[in-house]
């Protein structure tokens, strides 16, 4: 009887002992995460006042020895936000929906003219050049960033390099 | 006596067709191995189909406004979240090149509408002129703009999105589901852009991506052929 007893506490007390070092080592995953994610220059482009539709742009950098996939975008004061990639594809150039964005381990994604994109679907009011967007990323693990886009012309981030738009 | 001289006549005017036919085909031989990001299209056989179709302050574009000087033509719509605005941005990029190049001459810049249904010439004034205050937006009936579009080799398909949010690919010809304006939908296309001779012909395309510096060596070149 006492032995049995004995055993079930044993068992409780390092059941709880790996239940808390895996949240921690959770917790400290994310930390990690969060910190090895990073966001390079990004930028809205500046669109005609009635656009009904805008492309957001930047560099997600993955510092982190795990793959992270970039899964929704959101802004204040636009219908919705969508992932997008151009493709080109049966003569045509595409705009193909995407359920996330790949970042893969050590290694970067750049959203870009002609390439990946983030979709800004109906504005309530179009910002002009020389406004800044704040758009809300939700990566998988539960990490989340808010990075502030300057509205710009691709020309002035391109200088006389024109193919960086490419 | 006359016979003969008729049939002299008719072969002289055949070798001088000929000849001219064979020159003008060495020389786009010539001129096709200069050009870096164009093709030539030319084919005076097949001209334009009539259209009649209206630009951004309502005035009537048809063919007799492609032969008031070389145009540079492309085929958009203003819901295009990339494609569109970065074809017009690198237009006025173009435009900027071709003006500061005091032996280049800049074509008008005429964008046509392939969703005339959402884009209006009111829209398309508006969306247009932010790229540069001369470029021509052209809208009109969707049926005269699917006409013009065959001879470019152009052609789209609308997607919009159904309830399961699968994409449901519709072609030009078919009808947009019901809500599909209010849901909205965006329109895959071919992109290229297509300079057009002061006859109103075709005369060569560039493809996508595009890239204005090489492309104003190739207009240039095009130009004074």
């Amino acid at each position: 009887m006492f032995n049995k007893t004995k055993k079930l506490v044993l068992a409780t007390t390092t059941l709880i002992t790996l239940n808390s070092a895996i949240a921690m080592e959770h917790h400290h995953m994310n930390q990690t995460i969060a910190e090895k994610v990073m966001i390079n220059n990004p930028w809205v482009r500046s669109a005609p006042p009635n656009t009904p539709m805008l492309g957001a742009f930047m560099e997600i950098h993955n510092n982190s020895n795990q793959a992270v996939k970039l899964l929704s975008a959101d802004s204040k004061g636009y219908k919705r936000l969508e992932l997008h990639k151009t493709q080109y594809e049966d003569g045509m150039m595409k705009m193909v929906k995407q359920d996330f964005m790949p970042i893969p381990a050590h290694g970067k994604l750049t959203l870009k003219p002609g390439s990946w994109h983030i979709m800004l679907i109906a504005p309530e009011s179009v910002p002009r050049e020389g406004d800044t967007v704040m758009i809300d990323l939700v990566f998988d693990n539960g990490l989340s960033k808010t990075v502030h886009a300057p509205v710009r012309k691709a020309k002035k981030m391109m200088g006389n390099h024109h193919h960086m738009m490419h | 006596m006359n016979n003969k001289l008729l049939s002299g006549i008719g072969v002289i005017a055949l070798a001088i067709a000929a000849f001219y036919f064979a020159t003008a085909g060495k020389d786009y031989q010539a001129l096709k191995k200069q050009l870096k990001v164009s093709y030539i299209l030319h084919n005076p056989d097949k001209p334009l189909p009539e259209f009649s179709l209206l630009d951004h302050n309502r005035q009537l574009f048809d063919n007799a406004r492609l032969k008031e000087g070389w145009s540079l033509l492309l085929f958009m719509y203003t819901h295009c979240p990339d494609i569109c605005p970065t074809e017009l941005f690198d237009m006025s990029r173009l435009k900027d090149i071709m003006e500061e190049d005091k032996t280049a001459n800049m074509p008008s810049v005429v964008a046509i509408t392939f969703d005339a249904l959402r884009d209006t010439p009111e829209v398309m004034k508006e969306y247009i002129t932010h790229f540069d205050k001369d470029f021509i937006g052209v809208s009109g009936d969707q049926a005269q703009i699917d006409r013009l579009i065959k001879p470019f080799g152009a052609y789209y398909e609308r997607v919009v999105y159904d309830e399961k949010s699968k994409p449901v690919i519709l072609k030009a010809s078919d009808e947009l589901p019901k809500g599909a304006l209010e849901k909205g939908y965006i329109i895959n296309h071919t992109a290229w852009i297509y300079l057009i001779n002061p006859k109103g012909e075709i005369f060569a395309g560039f493809p996508s991506p595009h890239k204005p510096s090489a492309m104003a060596q190739d207009i240039k070149l095009l130009m004074h052929y």
